[in-house]
């Protein structure tokens, strides 16, 4: 009875699926098709203003084209590369904020892997936008020197960042009576002001520890102002980090580290950073120029401006911003939403979209018709012919180096357990000596 | 010939019934392992697509051998072993402690039992927010209570081996719950007659804890060191939330992590080594193989010295 009932019940489901089959096809083809509705997935990581931004970007977005829902992921920024990786590899995303495309392998250094961004297109994860019509709206050094490789178009750079300034807090000077600082010296002064009067000298998001450090590029710059020469220095023994002028540096990250930074700061997670500084009780906030935004939303009406670091007791030497260029946007080759992404991108590189956009986090524009008109924007100006690439952007590490083979000045107490510049600089270079020799 | 399941084809039930259990065992568990071997002889990047190439024993002697950075490995795996050494002993004793405490017939006995076993459910992303906003430096509860003695709350973004002792408590804290539990069913299966005969006989509560509570509590004992020891072996999770990758506080687990998935150099270009990261992986697997099976041996002396 049973074996008459499953065999009555497959040529009833066998049936419907045929007619259902048959059904489709007899579908009339002279009506155009409904859009067909797309999940369009995106993923960015967390910098609050972007975040907003991207929120209110992606609604309209969706107003415009209904069949597209974007279900936008928001990670932090330390965990991008891992879940770009495992989402890019289960071809569980479509559209991804990609960092740093850059530190591509120099010709002086030796077994050095490539970096995640290469790795990703060399395993044929990441589309091919060359001659896509948007990639126009963007300056073509920008495609060219962050987004291109082997001469194909992956990434379109949506800005630079400057990490080597300074942001103080005006009502804060004047009301001290302390002149911006534009030598080592001078800011050393204006520290020991503040501190004289009860006011934290400089606050950082020390709990990510990259921010420590990161604030200190500008003295790194201001010691080595041509950092790709710096680089290939180090790789081939010219410049090393315990020799005068490192020990310079070393000497200076001391002082930041522990006269400079506020009592707490190991404590503080870097999005929280731009907040404590816009509550006003802080005097400055080395960081980078995303900042910038933070700020404005924490305390619309705080003032600050920003500098450079004045890391040299020369002024000339202090006139640099370094920095980088920042995220872009990659498209997973194997996505199944192609033409939604495509679209995504390109709405998103519509010159007033984008302004919108770098507006929003405060980056200097990659689209030459862009303006800087946020705060930031108007403080960075008067540099940005002095703007250069960072270190970080040059520096892969030789396999074997050990873990202090970096210029920062996080291994300094509080942060870390060094308090003698001379016996740091020299770790920091038998460190790094280690791996140039085990790469021979 | 005595059949427990019959003749026929249901003699073969057990082994059926068994079936999706050994399956479930090889492709979660096994296999895994078994490519984790193959993938440490490779320069894998744990990228689909891209080409792996057999590199032999290289990524071992990468890591033991070559340059200051295999020494750094070397400080992480100790401090790896100091990290077991620390959760191992305070979880132990601590959980047996409270499980006894927790077993006498007191008021309130079962809030205290789920206040002990709560951390356990929060998951280690909320263990570790919890304690981040605990240890806020600037006005989180600690730091207000340290300001009263003119002290700071500076402990997981200061000295290393001050954020290091704290990720140590935290480990115990999150997880002393299992091991209160574990204590607290072998305290139960314990038949109050031996109590009551030990008090006849004049023992005092050590001699009663020593004679009667500690032999018979042997399985729970042995359950309990392995657990904590593999456990704390490959702990990667709090130090990834409370610390990051810091000097001088990686424990091989999370080296393993970072490492795998291009971290390690703080930047956010490093690259993906997921075959490097592999024979770390072997690594610390013969680090656990070994202290399990050197525990479990002289834990199972001592359990058939007792039942002698």
């Amino acid at each position: 009875m049973s074996k008459k009932l499953y065999l009555v019940l497959t040529i009833v489901v066998a049936l419907s699926m045929l007619l259902t089959a048959c059904g489709a096809k007899a579908t009339p083809t002279s009506q155009p098709p409904a859009a067909e509705k797309v999940t369009l997935r995106v993923l960015v990581h967390q910098n609050p203003p972007m975040v907003a931004f991207m929120e209110e970007f992606n609604k309209k977005f969706q107003e415009k084209y209904p069949n597209i829902t974007v279900d936008m992921a928001v990670v932090n920024a330390n965990e991008l590369s891992t879940v770009t990786q495992t989402r890019l590899t289960a071809n569980d995303v479509d559209v991804v904020d990609m960092f740093g495309f850059a530190n591509g392998a120099q010709p002086y250094m030796k077994q050095v892997d490539p970096p995640n961004w290469q790795q990703l297109i060399d395993a044929g994860l990441l589309m091919d936008l060359t001659g896509q019509p948007f990639l126009k709206n963007y300056d073509a050094s920008a495609i060219q020197d962050a987004g291109t490789y082997n001469g194909k178009v992956y990434e379109i750079n949506l800005g630079r960042v400057s990490y080597s300034g300074i942001y103080y807090n005006k009502d804060l000077f004047t009301a001290n009576n302390v002149k911006v600082p534009t030598t080592w010296t001078e800011l050393v002064t204006a520290c020991e002001t503040f501190k004289t009067a009860g006011i934290p000298c400089m606050t950082a998001g020390g709990k990510d520890g990259w921010p420590i450090f990161v604030g200190a590029y500008g003295l790194l710059g201001s010691i080595y102002p041509d950092q790709a020469a710096l680089v290939e220095g180090l790789w081939t023994g010219s410049i090393k980090w315990n020799d005068a002028n490192s020990l310079v540096m070393w000497e200076r990250m001391q002082v930041y580290a522990r006269d400079m930074m506020e009592e707490g700061a190991s404590g503080i997670a870097g999005d929280a950073a731009p907040g404590r500084f816009a509550s006003g009780a802080v005097a400055m906030f080395p960081g980078g120029t995303w900042y910038g935004p933070a700020i404005d939303a924490a305390q619309p009406a705080f003032k600050w401006g920003y500098i450079p670091f004045p890391g040299s007791d020369n002024a000339d030497d202090n006139k640099y911003l370094f920095g980088k260029y920042d995220q872009g946007w990659v498209v997973a080759a194997k996505t199944p939403n192609k033409d939604a992404a495509l679209l995504y991108l390109t709405e998103f590189s519509d010159p007033a979209n984008y302004q919108a956009f770098v507006d929003a986090v405060g980056f200097i524009p990659t689209q030459p018709t862009a303006k800087l008109s946020t705060g930031i924007g108007a403080e960075v100006a008067p540099y940005l012919a002095n703007f250069r690439v960072g270190y970080e952007q040059y520096w892969i590490a030789p396999k074997g180096a050990g873990q202090f083979a970096n210029p920062w000045a996080t291994y300094f107490k509080p942060f870390g357990t060094d308090d003698d510049p001379k016996t740091l600089a020299d770790k920091v270079q038998g460190d790094l000596q280690a791996g140039l020799n085990a790469v021979k | 010939m005595n059949y427990h399941f019959g003749r026929g084809w249901t003699r073969w039930s057990p082994y059926l019934l068994l079936l999706p259990g050994i399956l479930f065992y090889f492709v979660i568990a096994l296999g895994p392992s078994l490519a984790t071997t193959v993938y440490s002889f490779t320069d894998a990047t744990g990228i689909k697509g891209a080409t792996v190439n057999w590199v032999g024993l290289a990524n071992y002697k990468e890591f033991l051998l070559m340059g200051q950075a295999s020494k750094d490995n070397l400080s992480a795996l100790g401090r790896t072993l100091v990290f077991c050494f620390f959760v191992t002993t305070i979880q132990f004793g601590l959980g047996l402690l409270v499980a006894m405490i927790v077993n006498q017939n007191l008021k309130g006995r079962n809030f205290f039992r789920t206040l002990y076993f709560m951390p356990i459910i929060l998951g280690a992303v909320i263990q570790g927010l919890v304690w981040s906003l605990f240890l806020y430096p600037l006005g989180g509860p600690m730091a207000k209570f340290l300001a009263l003695f003119g002290a700071r709350s500076e402990f997981l973004g200061g000295p290393p081996f001050v954020a290091f002792a704290w990720v140590i408590a935290i480990q115990i804290w999150a997880n002393m719950g299992t091991t209160m539990i574990i204590f607290l069913a072998g305290l139960q299966t314990i038949p109050s007659e031996l109590y009551e005969a030990a008090r006849i006989d004049g023992a005092n509560p050590w001699q009663v804890f020593s004679n009667v509570t500690w032999p018979l509590l042997t399985p729970s004992v042995n359950t309990n060191l392995t657990l904590n020891i593999i456990g704390s072996l490959q702990a990667w999770q709090l130090f990834l939330i409370l610390i990051g990758y810091r000097n001088g506080t990686q424990v091989l687990g999370y080296l393993i992590y970072a490492t795998g998935f291009g971290q390690t150099s703080g930047s956010v270009t490093s690259s993906f080594r997921q075959g490097y990261a592999a024979s770390a992986s072997i690594i610390l697997f013969l680090l656990v193989l070994v202290l399990g099976m050197t525990t479990n041996y002289i834990l199972q002396r001592r359990e058939a010295r007792i039942m002698e």
